[in-house]
């Protein structure tokens, strides 16, 4: 079953184009790596996905709901909310509020969004903080968290809607290294779990290689080349991906 | 001196009138600040366009010019207000300008990745707005808008032009009385100092409280 599919979409901005009619297709339940330089425009294809950037040509479709260019304000809207709904996302620079304890942030949206009662929430929430493996931190503010543990709850504040999807943007780009790991773990540990799909932007190629289904590597807007990650980081097909895993692999 | 001492009764009614008219003026005044804020920063355009030209007006003509227009302007429409209510009105709508731009300084100071977050969890841009942004965003004003109270405080005494029994009014009323100037403004100079001082005390106790982190 087709779980994300974009459909020529072409992302501008003014004269820039940074996205050149991508065409992408992701099974429900793969998990999916997106490999490339920076300005690439990996990001910008991950938050066309949930509607973060508008499009500016083509479509996007999230698990049979549509957005295409120039849709109708209203419908769009509907649209968005419903396949917001169905997708969480984990940013580089992980945006916990600030303002609330790493459980106020687990379940914010589900008093808000899901209108669930505040206990059944809190109980739900604290089920996703024992899965991140931070239930002893339910009433820390982030500011007391480590990097690792901030990304945590954000991964865990993504899990409590129960979404089909999970974007990850970078999720590690900001942390200390020391601090990737315990980040790194918790991902592997979603894709064991059956169902998730995931759309992963990043630069851990230990995490492409072991645990994705399917390498995708984009340059200049476009997806260059796609793969199994053995036979991708083995053997690239293309010339900009052999250059762009040699650049890496000198380090 | 003592003629102030005497009449101290009155003067206590004045600096009650002053702050009664800051506060009242301060609260619908906030009202009137998050409105235009979230009108320039969130409305269509002609929306964003009235709220521009409001805080443009506001901001660029005298507020005792504001006062007599509501006060005495208006009675050439029909709409007759008491002094006190008058000045009230027309405090609100001056104040909400100011304060309407402190709170989209703050509103704007808030990182987009907060609002990110919000909607990429299914919230819509309002919820997000009043949820995530708004309480983040009022830490940021509250030190702006403390200060707006205080310069408010004291611009109350326009207000006399009008007729409103506040401090400076009463002082004036105490002069005709006992044909003696000084002493009824030096004695009104330092209530206001007063007031300005323990309000600027109380503003720098809660900046300390917001300046630690949550």
């Amino acid at each position: 079953m087709t779980m994300i599919q974009t459909k020529k979409l072409s992302k501008a901005y003014h004269d820039n184009e940074v996205l050149k009619s991508i065409d992408l297709e992701v099974r429900q339940g793969e998990i999916v790596v997106l490999l490339g330089p920076s300005g690439s425009g990996k990001s910008t294809l991950l938050r066309c996905l949930n509607g973060l950037e508008t499009l500016t040509k083509g479509a996007v479709e999230i698990n049979g709901v549509r957005l295409e260019a120039g849709m109708k304000n209203r419908a769009f809207k509907t649209n968005l909310l419903q396949i917001r709904k169905q997708t969480g996302m984990v940013f580089q620079q992980f945006n916990l509020y600030p303002h609330k304890t790493a459980l106020g942030n687990v379940i914010e949206s589900l008093l808000i969004v899901k209108k669930m009662p505040r206990t059944q929430a809190e109980q739900l929430g604290m089920k996703m903080l024992e899965r991140v493996g931070l239930a002893d931190k339910r009433d820390a503010y982030p500011s007391k968290l480590s990097g690792g543990q901030q990304q945590r709850v954000a991964i865990a504040r993504a899990l409590a809607m129960e979404p089909d999807i999970l974007l990850f943007d970078e999720p590690t780009s900001a942390l200390d290294p020391e601090l990737v790991g315990e980040v790194l773990d918790v991902m592997r540990m979603l894709a064991r779990d059956e169902g998730m799909t995931m759309l992963v932007v990043t630069h851990e190629m230990s995490f492409a290689r072991n645990v994705a289904n399917r390498v995708l590597f984009m340059d200049e807007g476009v997806i260059v080349e796609e793969g199994e990650p053995e036979s991708f980081f083995r053997q690239p097909k293309t010339e900009r991906a052999q250059r762009f895993l040699n650049k890496i692999n000198q380090h | 001196m003592e003629l102030v001492f005497e009449n101290w009764e009155l003067l206590f009614k004045g600096a009650y009138y002053t702050l009664y008219i800051a506060v009242i003026s301060m609260f619908f005044g906030l009202f009137i600040g998050v409105t235009v804020a979230l009108a320039r920063l969130k409305g269509n355009r002609p929306v964003r366009w009235a709220a521009r030209v409001y805080v443009s007006v506001i901001r660029g003509t005298p507020a005792l010019v504001q006062i007599v227009i509501v006060y005495y302007g208006l009675v050439d429409y029909g709409i007759t207000l008491g002094p006190l209510t008058a000045a009230c009105i027309a405090l609100s709508i001056n104040i909400g300008a100011y304060l309407s731009e402190a709170i989209r300084g703050a509103i704007l100071s808030i990182p987009k990745g907060q609002t990110e977050a919000a909607l990429a969890t299914g919230m819509t841009s309002w919820q997000a707005m009043y949820r995530i942004v708004l309480p983040q965003a009022a830490r940021v004003a509250i030190p702006p808008m403390g200060n707006t109270f205080i310069g408010m405080l004291k611009e109350t005494s326009l207000v006399s032009f009008i007729a409103v029994p506040e401090l400076l009014r009463s002082a004036q009323l105490l002069i005709a009385r006992y044909y003696v100037n000084m002493p009824f403004y030096i004695g009104i100079a330092i209530m206001y100092w007063i007031m300005s001082t323990v309000f600027s005390a109380i503003l720098e106790a809660v900046e300390k409280r917001l300046s630690k982190a949550y």
